[in-house]
């Protein structure tokens, strides 16, 4: 995988915008990773069309996985352990979400569909410290939900739940 | 980061009022379920239900049952088998409802079917809300007394509810769908002690140790929110175990130093039992290990006295058994503490044990077997196998809490296997390298030896002594030496049993065995080895056979002196003997059982085939090899000295059969004692490499002596044929008429001829060696040969000379001498031949006068049983001294004289 370090390769966004993106930091995502493995050296000089993902949003990927590209791949066993994967948010990619909740949730869904584990980690953490202590009007406000409880669903609710209550 | 480490929320980052201040409405997307359920995994628990709240998709999400069972799980109380039968009986329950309501659907009006169905519905619904609200109620209760409890931590109601929050594991119910609310109830007693113990800036802080006051109490809360914490994985979680860790181990620490101050003031029933028991509610009672373990180390002894004391180059135990007795001794009275103070006596007595194999015995035993190795290989394997005794000695005297046997059974292989495990792998290695180096060495030494006094071969031949005797009863006594350790012997297979020489045999091994059985066993912990380690504490057993039998192996030297050239019973002794030693140093290992233990007993029978092999193809076989060697290069004729009795080299082979056959059966009783009877072997096994082994020794025994008797028998006919050639006279069987008839009847008289005595003498000594030496198949075909070659030889001999009348007498006699030899050897095949010799011997009794009966018994077949045809028989008659006189007559008879007739 020595050439591999030097050759670039096209991505091309859902609005049409081209990028040159070096093909290690390409691969952080599992998806293209997996999509140049099948389709051998030859696609490595085609344009690789990412219709899910607008310009801005891959432009915020690619920078996340510029930075991370020295990371050790991710072993896939961990997967099953959640206490591993609940470590606290570094500080480059805590500075890194710092974007409107937008932006941030199609982050998180890019990272999903482009099958990069640790970035969609990131976000699903930064949304739940959103969540943190919110009550649950405040979190209907975030996310834009829309509240179809009855109010004696609301009082059964809170009654079943009362255990778990924050002090 | 140490904002996100509580639940609470004193600066939220700047993110989040970003977040907040950005309008959103319409524009936001919406994000899938799958992911909603990862973000939900980030969440702490109460945050989970605070976004259950939002709405009815979300509530669901929140609410899937295999969440809250993981939880569950991961502290270990969710029991599938008890979920699964609990699932199945409401199944059933289900059905039999359902059976139920269609009988009574059958028998009534689709009015009321419709009634019962409804009512099974409401009736179903009711139950869950019902279960519900249990749920709900149960811990609301006990979130109030804990409310109470954090504020006021003595009230009155703090004294009932402790207990439940306790035993709040114990309490839950592995339930399919109704796992949260079972949770529920965990989190609510444990998780305000937990989440306050997190935020405590010092131990006297958390809530945990103002509401409970007794060390046991507190001890048992700590340990369950250890538990608890196992289902924290919301972030922060490894900050909050490690607040808790530290805390257990301040609180383990205090405690320790009041079980300190007890074992100080050797308070054991108060102090040192109360705060045992308190470690044992925290973590099992682990960190008390450490305190009451030994410490007068050096007073134990010093490994290397069992180098120093012994004698050059040597290794004495005895330090080493007064080692583990004052271990075992003081041990013993730890042993009793522990089962005063701790809760589980037997658990902490083992790990105590396993501290004190690893600090003492270990560093005991390891600095001799490596002294001992870089110094001497012989005494370090008596070393190793001596420990071994010892240590398995060590751990039989103990005296546990539990008076369960088999586990200190279990328990004690498990300890010798660990001491030793180490060792063991060396130990097996060298001790077949030292005995297979050992015995190459021996057999080497002597070929030297032997091949320096190669000519001396034609020495010495066995005196007259009975020879047969003499091998039983070295036998028997090295049977003895053999079967030592063990008190009865099975039934061994001897090929000719002497009484005379058993009876005296059996009285001293009795006295022998007297002198074993009256040694008290109990003072013996190495029973086997210990008479070569150490001679001064049990010198009679080992010593008195020992002595016996070298006087024996001696006595026998002696006797088979000739033969010794060729290979030597003492070199076959002394293998034999380096061999029990080892097998016995390595027997000790086998009952560690299990792989180690079949290691050993590869390795014992590795060094029974290593025997057999440098014992057979080097030993045996060479010597045999050489024998036949020396019977094919000789040449009756050559030899000018025939006056002693035997042919030499065939009476050295002969001896050498002798002395295979003594081996082998020695080797039979060694197989028998040592690897049969102690289950080393399996003698039924045909797999087995030891029996293979032995089977092929036999096997090369066999064939070797087949070889040299098929030689053996060459060479005797040679020597009886130039006996018959040398000695014979003419006038034997036709003594000269008249003038000098007198002087020969005067001093010979009807006996047989010098010539026929010396040849029954060679081939009768010859056979009768065999006696008793080799299998009676063998020998039946040895015998059977040997008659058939001396009855040709004989022939041959007869047609060579010229027989009188007067000379037949002596003729019949030599005849039936032989006869009479062969008739002894109770072969009848053979026994025909010979009598139809002696008939034939008789026609030269006939007078020439009575030619017309020598031609009847000539032409007569039946009375030479069918083995001479009447042309031979008229061939012998040729032999007669008045042949030509007579041949007309007789003649005449046969043929010519019925032919005129006709």
């Amino acid at each position: 995988m020595a050439a591999s370090e030097t050759t670039t390769i096209r991505l091309q966004s859902n609005d049409n915008h081209v990028m040159d993106v070096d093909k290690a930091v390409a691969e952080r995502s599992l998806l293209i990773k997996n999509m140049l493995e099948d389709l051998g050296d030859a696609a490595a000089s085609e344009t690789i069309p990412i219709p899910n993902v607008t310009e801005p949003v891959l432009r915020k990927v690619i920078e996340w996985c510029e930075h991370h590209r020295g990371d050790p791949p991710a072993t896939n066993e961990e997967e099953s352990d959640t206490r591993k994967r609940t470590t606290e948010i570094e500080e480059w990619d805590q500075k890194f979400m710092q974007v409107d909740q937008e932006m941030l949730f199609e982050i998180i869904l890019a990272s999903n569909y482009l099958d990069i584990k640790p970035l969609l980690d990131v976000g699903c953490k930064t949304v739940a410290n959103m969540i943190k202590g919110k009550s649950p009007e405040e979190i209907r406000k975030t996310f834009n939900i829309t509240n179809d409880f009855t109010p004696e669903e609301e009082e059964q609710i809170r009654r079943e739940n009362e255990w778990a209550e924050d002090r | 980061m140490s904002n996100y480490k509580r639940a609470s929320q004193p600066g939220r980052s700047s993110i989040l009022s970003t977040l907040q201040a950005t309008t959103m409405l319409d524009t936001k997307p919406v994000l899938p379920a799958e992911i909603l359920v990862s973000i939900l995994d980030f969440l702490p628990v109460s945050d989970q239900i605070s976004f259950a709240k939002t709405s009815r998709r979300m509530k669901e999400m929140v609410y899937d049952d295999t969440r809250w069972v993981s939880r569950l799980v991961s502290m270990g109380c969710w029991d599938e088998a008890e979920a699964r039968r609990r699932f199945e009986e409401a199944i059933k329950r289900k059905r039999e409802a359902a059976e139920r309501a269609n009988a009574a659907a059958a028998g009534a009006t689709p009015l009321a079917a419709k009634r019962t169905t409804l009512f099974d519905a409401g009736q179903e619904e009711e139950r869950r809300k019902k279960l519900a609200e249990e749920a709900a109620r149960a811990p609301e209760i006990r979130v109030d007394g804990f409310e109470t409890l954090s504020l006021h931590a003595s009230t009155k109601n703090s004294q009932e509810d402790p207990a439940t929050i306790l035993d709040i594991y114990k309490n839950v119910r592995s339930i399919r769908g109704y796992a949260r609310q079972e949770y529920g109830k965990i989190y609510g007693a444990l998780a305000p002690f937990y989440y306050d113990l997190a935020q405590a800036k010092s131990h006297t802080e958390p809530a945990v140790f103002k509401a409970f006051r007794d060390p046991e109490k507190q001890a048992q809360m700590l340990r369950n929110l250890q538990r608890f914490s196992q289902n924290d994985w919301a972030q922060g979680w490894n900050e909050r175990g490690e607040v808790l860790t530290n805390m257990c181990n301040i609180f383990e620490n205090a405690v320790l130093r009041e079980f300190e101050q007890g074992y100080e003031s050797w308070d054991v029933e108060g102090k040192m039992k109360r705060y045992a028991h308190v470690l044992h509610d925290l973590n099992g009672g682990n960190a008390a290990m450490d305190h009451p373990i030994l410490n007068n180390r050096d007073a134990l002894g010093n490994p290397m006295d069992c180098i120093n004391q012994a004698p050059e180059d040597g290794i004495t135990l005895e330090p080493s058994r007064a080692f583990f007795k004052t271990l075992a001794i003081k041990f013993n009275e730890q042993s009793a503490v522990i089962s005063q103070i701790f809760p589980d006596a037997e658990n902490v007595f083992w790990t105590l044990l396993d501290k004190v194999r690893e600090d003492i015995i270990g560093e005991y035993i390891t600095p001799i077997l490596d002294e001992s190795h870089d110094r001497n290989l012989e005494a370090y394997l008596k070393a190793a196998s001596g420990l071994f005794e010892q240590c398995m000695a060590f751990v039989g005297s103990l005296d546990p809490p539990s008076k369960s046997k088999q586990s200190l059974e279990t328990h004690a292989k498990d300890f010798g296997l660990k001491t030793f495990d180490l060792h063991l792998d060396l130990y097996l290695r060298e001790e077949l390298d030292f005995f297979t180096k050992y015995a190459e060495r021996e057999v080497l030494n002597w070929e030297q030896k032997l091949s320096e006094q190669d000519a001396s071969v034609e020495s010495f031949y066995m005196g007259n002594f009975n020879r047969r005797a003499a091998k039983n009863d070295f036998l028997s006594s090295f049977k003895k030496v053999v079967m030592m350790p063990v008190t009865v012997l099975p039934t061994i297979p001897i090929s000719s049993p002497f009484g005379s020489s058993k009876s005296t045999a059996a009285a001293s091994g009795g006295n022998v065995r007297n002198s074993i059985t009256g040694m008290p066993v109990a003072s013996q912990t190495t029973p086997d080895v210990d008479g070569s380690l150490e001679p001064k504490t049990g010198p009679l057993p080992s010593e008195a056979p020992t002595d016996e039998l070298k006087a024996k192996a001696a006595l026998m030297a002696n006797r088979l002196e000739g033969i010794k050239s060729l290979f030597s019973i003492e070199v076959a002794l002394d293998l034999v003997g380096s061999a029990r030693e080892g097998l016995g140093r390595i027997a000790v290992f086998i009952r560690l059982g299990g792989q180690a233990g079949e290691e050993a007993r590869e390795q014992c029978e590795a060094i029974f085939i290593t025997l057999l092999k440098i014992l057979g193809q080097d030993h045996v076989k060479n010597g045999f090899v050489k024998a036949v060697d020396h019977l094919s290069k000789y040449k009756a004729r050559e030899v000018s000295d025939h006056d002693q009795e035997g042919v030499a080299p065939l009476v050295t082979f002969i001896e050498l059969v002798n002395v295979g056959d003594l081996i082998s059966q020695m080797i039979d009783v060694f197989y028998e004692q040592q690897l049969a009877a102690p289950k080393i072997s399996d003698r039924n096994d045909f797999l087995d490499p030891a029996g293979l082994a032995k089977k092929k020794w036999e096997q090369m025994l066999d064939e070797s002596v087949a070889a040299g008797l098929n030689k053996g028998i060459d060479v005797l006919m040679d020597e009886v044929e130039y006996i018959c050639a040398t000695t014979q006279l003419p006038t034997d069987f036709n003594p000269p008429p008249a003038s000098q008839e007198k002087g020969t009847q005067q001093d010979g008289d009807m006996g047989p001829t010098q010539t026929a005595i010396r040849v029954k003498d060679l081939v009768a000594s010859h056979t009768n060696m065999l006696v008793g030496s080799t299998e009676k198949t063998m020998l039946d075909v040895f015998n059977g040969e040997v008659g058939l070659r001396l009855f040709t030889a004989v022939c041959k001999h007869l047609k060579r000379q010229r027989i009188s009348t007067e000379g037949a007498m002596k003729l019949i006699a030599d005849m039936t001498l032989y006869y009479e030899y062969i008739r002894g050897l109770k072969n009848q095949d053979l026994l025909a031949y010979f009598k139809a010799l002696r008939e034939l011997s008789q026609i030269y009794l006939i007078d020439a006068k009575h030619a017309k009966e020598m031609a009847t018994i000539i032409a007569d077949g039946d009375r030479f049983g069918g083995i001479f045809r009447a042309e031979e028989v008229y061939e012998y008659a040729e032999r007669r001294a008045d042949w030509y006189q007579v041949k007309r007559n007789v003649e005449r008879a046969m043929y010519g004289m019925d032919c005129s007739v006709m």
